[in-house]
């Protein structure tokens, strides 16, 4: 069905959460990406926040995150009480989290880490896996700019975002993947309060009352953005073509030797360039750079992480 | 089946949603900035500030009084969970106190005063049903308490305290599917809010604050109709209590249509009425009794809120809900 019909129904409806176009969104989701259990949610944030929150990471709790990303990554570690530990990346050519740093800071304390698909571009997650399940840890994907790349499955949790100007784009709305029965079932009670049934079973007569067992969220994605989500899934590969042509035609059209990332495998969000000499453009400062996690890493501690904050400029594909 | 609520978009409502569409443009906030100027015009409030839930405006309502580890926050226990789980968010505990009794579910401002310790931070007030709760800004400015209003069932009540929690969610009387808004007068609290907004993922879209736009100039009207079935209720409605009085009618925005009876007939009577076809809720199950707080905050004892929340029944309202129907809801509680 054509995006706006569907929407148009689903309003004229009058059903306006949580109902058939969620769970049948979440199905396609699952299709889509490969994941067995595909759970529709408000934001990237609040896939990346419920991510930590349903891992039980709390005070006291070490979670690495590279130092080349957007803010979301390390706010979620904080969102849930446990302590974000920066690490570096591999070069400014390939900023993605560095195997070799992460094992570097794995401390007693260390339970999580969050490999991030800068830009759409897949991290090499296979020493990261192997690294984690040598140390018994979670690995988190934030796949927020990474929607229709192969991403996703590999990790304990996968984090998409549907935000604007993502691939697909809701104005609002995310998504957790994961493999895993039981954590599938934490982030499903955690996005909508902790209640043992919602509005739609007690619509439907299935049930008269609930318990709250945890400290929940509100975290739902409502009906409208379900149904506008499944109209435009099947349009995504042609979206993700696109936008790889619109990133191989930067690519061209910049001659002065300006190193870039490889495309290989990927779907951009956004064609990362760098430069020598910084320049104007959407820019991501490292994580220390920024107040909020100036405390975290003393500066010139994070060189490869810092010198692609420097050089980098995001250009918007589409 | 008579339904508890029966959201009714117009087609106007839906072509503001689809224009946004049209224009591709779903998160560049202009729309957004319109419905918070006319949401704050409303309310007659400095800020209006749009959010994603009435959750995280009661979050970020907490985050600007400062609330944090080791404070406390006074809430109703006859509320919807978040009241209490914001609270947690912040790392603070939430103080459950008493109500005033089944003709006025809101919190009982003697029962707040005797709940105040060297540790409380802030009060969180509900206008349970949309009837304005008694005031407690005297009570809180006394002791250097912020209030805060969680207004999810009363969008005509303005801010009477350091800031107001709104719901737009879809069984509320203006409803977007999800949504929310935090108004304040205060330009500090305001400014920290738009900061964390973002932080947090709280943001509104643009095809929902169409919704909104398009849907709010008609709230009045609904309002006046939900009162008129209010008052057909309470005239009609025999061998139940029904809190509140005739002249609270006037001042509510009328969300929900309470009654109590006696708990021992509540789930039978419940019955009666589904097999009836008409649909009831709870509103609500005590949160100081949910598994979640009892587990971290102990069971205070709250007789007054135990009680409500076990004669309880809410049943249906919504603006075109016919007369014939609501016989039907009060035949069925005979």
């Amino acid at each position: 069905m054509n995006e706006l019909d569907a929407v148009a129904e689903c309003l004229r409806s009058g059903w306006l959460t949580m109902g058939p176009r969620t769970q049948a969104f979440e199905q396609a989701l699952a299709e889509f990406t490969g994941a067995p259990h595909a759970i529709a949610v408000s934001s990237g944030t609040a896939a990346l926040q419920l991510a930590c929150v349903a891992l039980r990471l709390g005070p006291g709790d070490e979670v690495i995150v590279p130092a080349f990303t957007f803010s979301a990554t390390a706010h979620a570690v904080r969102f849930a009480g446990a302590t974000p530990v920066l690490c570096d990346v591999v070069s400014a050519q390939a900023p993605h989290i560095d195997p070799a740093d992460v094992e570097r800071r794995i401390t007693p304390r260390t339970r999580a880490v969050i490999a991030v698909h800068v830009f759409g571009h897949p991290a090499d997650l296979t020493p990261l896996r192997a690294l984690c399940d040598a140390h018994g840890l979670a690995l988190i994907e934030d796949a927020a700019q990474a929607f229709g790349a192969a991403v996703g499955t590999r990790g304990t949790l996968g984090c998409f975002s549907f935000g604007a100007g993502k691939q697909l784009s809701l104005g609002a709305g995310g998504l957790v993947t994961t493999a895993d029965d039981e954590l599938a079932a934490r982030v499903r009670l955690l996005r909508s309060h902790a209640m043992t049934s919602g509005t739609w079973d007690r619509h439907r007569g299935h049930a008269s009352s609930y318990d709250v067992v945890d400290i929940g969220f509100n975290f739902r994605l409502d009906e409208p953005r379900a149904a506008l989500g499944l109209a435009k899934l099947p349009n995504v590969p042609q979206e993700v073509e696109r936008r790889r042509a619109a990133a191989r035609a930067a690519r061209d059209a910049l001659t002065d030797g300006t190193p870039m990332f490889s495309l290989d495998g990927a779907s951009p969000a956004v064609a990362g360039v760098l430069y020598d000499t910084p320049r104007e453009g959407r820019r991501y400062p490292a994580l220390h750079e920024l107040p909020a996690f100036a405390d975290l890493a003393a500066p010139g501690s994070l060189p490869r992480a810092e010198d692609a904050a420097r050089r980098h400029l995001a250009l918007d594909v589409f | 089946m008579i339904p508890l609520f029966d959201l009714r978009l117009e087609e106007p409502d839906i072509e503001a949603v689809l224009d946004v569409l049209r224009s591709g443009e779903l998160a560049m906030g202009a729309r957004v900035a319109e419905f918070e100027a006319a949401f704050a015009a409303h309310l007659g409030a400095r800020h209006a500030i749009a959010l994603s839930s009435c959750t995280a405006a009661l979050h970020l309502a907490y985050l600007a009084a400062g609330v944090g580890p080791g404070d406390e926050v006074i809430v109703p226990a006859m509320t919807f969970a978040a009241t209490a789980a914001a609270v947690v968010y912040c790392g603070a505990t939430p103080v459950f106190a008493e109500i005033t009794g089944p003709h006025e579910l809101a919190l009982d401002p003697a029962d707040v005063e005797r709940r105040i310790t060297e540790r409380t931070k802030a009060v969180c007030t509900v206008h349970f049903a949309g009837y304005p709760a008694t005031p407690l800004r005297e009570l809180c400015d006394a002791h250097g308490l912020a209030l805060i209003e969680d207004s999810a069932h009363a969008p005509l009540t303005g801010v009477s305290g350091l800031a107001a929690a709104y719901s737009f969610f879809s069984n509320k009387v203006l409803a977007c599917g999800e949504g929310g808004l935090l108004a304040t007068d205060d330009d500090a609290v305001a400014e920290r809010v738009r900061e964390l907004r973002g932080q947090y993922g709280y943001k509104l879209d643009e095809p929902r604050a169409a919704l909104l736009l398009a849907r709010l100039p008609r709230i009045h009207e609904d309002v006046a109709r939900r009162r008129e079935l209010t008052r057909a209720y309470r005239a009609r409605l025999e061998g139940v209590t029904v809190p509140y009085d005739d002249a609270a009618v006037e001042r509510s925005s009328c969300y929900v249509m309470p009654v109590l009876v006696e708990p021992e007939r509540r789930d039978a009577l419940r019955e009666h009425l589904r097999e009836r076809g008409v649909q009831t809720s709870i509103l609500y199950p005590a949160i100081h009794e949910f598994t979640a707080y009892r587990e971290r905050f102990g069971t205070p004892s709250l007789p007054r809120t135990e009680h409500v929340a076990r004669a309880e029944i809410t049943l249906p309202l919504f603006p075109h809900m016919t007369e014939a129907q609501l016989d039907q809801v009060v035949e069925g509680l005979r």
